[in-house]
């Protein structure tokens, strides 16, 4: 039971990363190959507030995903400002993640440095973990059915076209990546607090590969696909041992045969539909997490939202 | 002043190791706008071929720079084969490019690593002589990165400015469809700029590799190289140059003087700055008209 729990909640952890990098790479054609990097700000900003200055825990949570968003935007506002290609962005979330993990390890005298942060209690379990993962699926669909989401979709599919029709780059593209920041975050804190132990070698080059072949398979402009996979990744290597060392060769190989055959992804530009029953029930608990914004503009009523 | 003399010469010579990677980037950038995302692999190829022509078939280091540049260019055209031309060909999204070049260094990097082993090598010491020159010592093996660079860079100058292939690639740099039209083999055109950039990348693997170890994830220091050449104005190959050895300089100073745990941090920092007050780098107005 305790095996099959731990797997079930790795899984809600990294779908919670992979939701927030769905909005930013798969909604808004942004590139991160360093969302490690949030992951470890958000688990060791959550870890030691709740250490030092005895936050409850579920308020270290979302702080540690603010704490992950605030820091996006070191990267964020230079590489977004001066309209500048993708490249930029992704070598700057390159460099940020390896930044923080360098930070990390010369922080020996304070929070344990490449020893890694010890004293954190087990917090998290599988109910948390559940309502978690849910909250963030609920909160990632109203966000992309929302007008800021149309936007993204916008960016995604032509920048200029996109600030033809009003819609300011900078803002937008700020937004998702504090969003995907902010997802990242708050998986970081419940990694930490279910690990009871933090170090920066958790949150290396791999860990970011990871969490961007889940998004790359599940499919661009698709919740449920990333999703899926998300948990895919986390269940598979469980029960493919063997195949573990390969994992990443494999991921690799994949990664250029689905670019050249199915660059859609496994569920691209679709997401999950079982009639109208299940299209009601996504959107209540949508709708009740947070009101779409109502379209600006004449140009009527959003299509999406039902 | 012999120590600042030395920490000079010390960061010429990996800023030569940057300016070989950078200028490979800008090529194929300045060709396809697209920032080839599997360089990492390449030079680590490069490295690993190197490592053993020379430990296992015992070849003098010369041979052993060629045999590597040869397989690593090999290497280099197939990735261009097999996981950019179908995608160039439809005119897919960059993303879909840079998923396709990060997939392909992914593979290689992870095959080095399972069929050799992740291990760190010394790189078999070719000559621990060093140079005096005017109270400054240079090992031999620095001094052979700087000069060995500078003329590749300079070969790579002459086939760019006087060739007629040369001609071709410039003409695809500025219009690749255009270029199409006029006659020129793309197709070939893209085997050219790659295999050179797999040659580059190659002899920087050997460098690096000799300068430090050789190990499957050296390539990680392309980013460094993707630093400098942002620093310079991407695409701009005169820029690559500029960049990489300022940030070589940088580096080592801050090593130097300060404490090399900061010594990445700072080239990141470094980067966030460049792109927040100069976002086209220092060589940037000559980026718009390419090469």
């Amino acid at each position: 039971m305790g095996y099959l729990t731990s797997i079930l909640i790795l899984g809600c952890i990294n779908i919670v990363v992979v939701l927030g990098l769905s909005v930013l790479t798969g909604y808004t054609g942004l590139f991160s190959i360093g969302h490690a990097g949030f992951m470890a700000v958000g688990g060791y900003a959550a870890a030691i507030i709740y250490i030092r200055l005895h936050v409850p825990f579920a308020l270290a949570l979302p702080l540690g995903g603010v704490a992950a968003g605030l820091s996006s935007y070191i990267i964020g506002y230079p590489a977004f400002r001066g309209k500048l290609r993708g490249d930029y962005f992704a070598i700057a979330t390159l460099g940020f993640a390896e930044a923080v993990r360098l930070l990390l390890n010369t922080t020996y005298p304070v929070i344990g440095g490449a020893y890694g942060l010890m004293g954190i209690p087990q917090k998290t379990n599988l109910p948390i973990a559940l309502a978690v993962a849910l909250l963030a699926f609920a909160g990632a669909q109203s966000f992309v059915r929302s007008q800021h989401g149309k936007n993204c979709v916008a960016v995604y599919d032509d920048e200029t076209a996109a600030q033809m029709m009003g819609v300011d780059l900078l803002r937008t593209k700020l937004m998702a990546l504090f969003i995907s920041a902010f997802y990242a975050g708050v998986a970081g804190a419940l990694y930490a607090f279910y690990m009871a132990y933090l170090s920066p070698s958790m949150f290396g080059i791999s860990k970011s590969s990871d969490l961007l072949a889940a998004v790359v398979f599940g499919g661009m402009q698709s919740i449920i696909g990333p999703v899926i996979i998300a948990f895919v990744t986390v269940a598979l290597p469980e029960l493919l041992r063997f195949l573990l060392a390969w994992r990443l060769v494999i991921y690799g190989l994949l990664f250029v045969v689905m670019m050249v055959f199915r660059p859609q992804g496994l569920l691209g530009y679709r997401e999950l539909d079982f009639g109208p029953g299940w299209r009601r029930a996504t959107a209540a608990v949508a709708s009740r997490l947070g009101k779409p914004r109502p379209p600006r503009g004449p140009q009527g009523p959003v299509e999406g939202t039902p | 002043m012999i120590l600042f003399m030395q920490q000079l010469v010390n960061g010429l010579s990996i800023g030569a190791v940057y300016a070989l990677l950078a200028v490979g980037y800008a090529l194929v950038y300045s060709v396809y706008n697209f920032t080839n995302w599997a360089f990492d692999a390449f030079m680590v190829v490069g490295a690993f071929a190197a490592y053993y022509c020379i430990t296992l078939f015992g070849l003098p280091l010369p041979v052993a720079i060629g045999l590597a540049m040869l397989v690593t260019a090999g290497v280099a055209v197939s990735v261009e084969v097999g996981a950019y031309r179908p995608l160039r060909v439809r005119q897919a999204p960059r993303l879909f490019m840079m998923i396709s070049a990060m997939g392909a260094s992914m593979a290689i990097v992870n095959i080095v690593n399972l069929a050799f082993g992740g291990s760190f090598r010394k790189f078999p010491e070719i000559s621990s002589a060093s140079v005096e020159l005017g109270g400054v010592y240079i090992g031999r093996m620095d001094l052979f990165a700087i000069v060995f660079s500078f003329v590749s860079l300079s070969a790579l100058w002459l086939l760019l400015g006087k060739t007629r292939i040369g001609l071709g690639i410039r003409a695809s740099a500025i219009d690749t469809v255009t270029a199409g039209l006029m006659g020129i083999n793309n197709n070939s055109v893209a085997i050219i700029v790659f295999g050179v950039s797999g040659v580059l990348s190659a002899i920087a693997g050997v460098f690096f590799g000799a300068k430090y170890a050789v190990y499957p994830y050296l390539g990680l220091v392309t980013t460094k190289a993707m630093i400098a050449s942002i620093i310079g104005g991407i695409g701009s190959l005169p820029g690559a140059v500029v960049g990489s050895l300022l940030l070589g300089v940088i580096e080592t100073f801050v090593s130097a003087y300060i404490s090399s745990v900061y010594r990445d941090l700072i080239s990141f920092t470094i980067l966030v700055l460049v792109l927040l007050f100069f976002p086209n780098g220092i060589m940037g107005a000559k980026t718009v008209d390419k090469l």
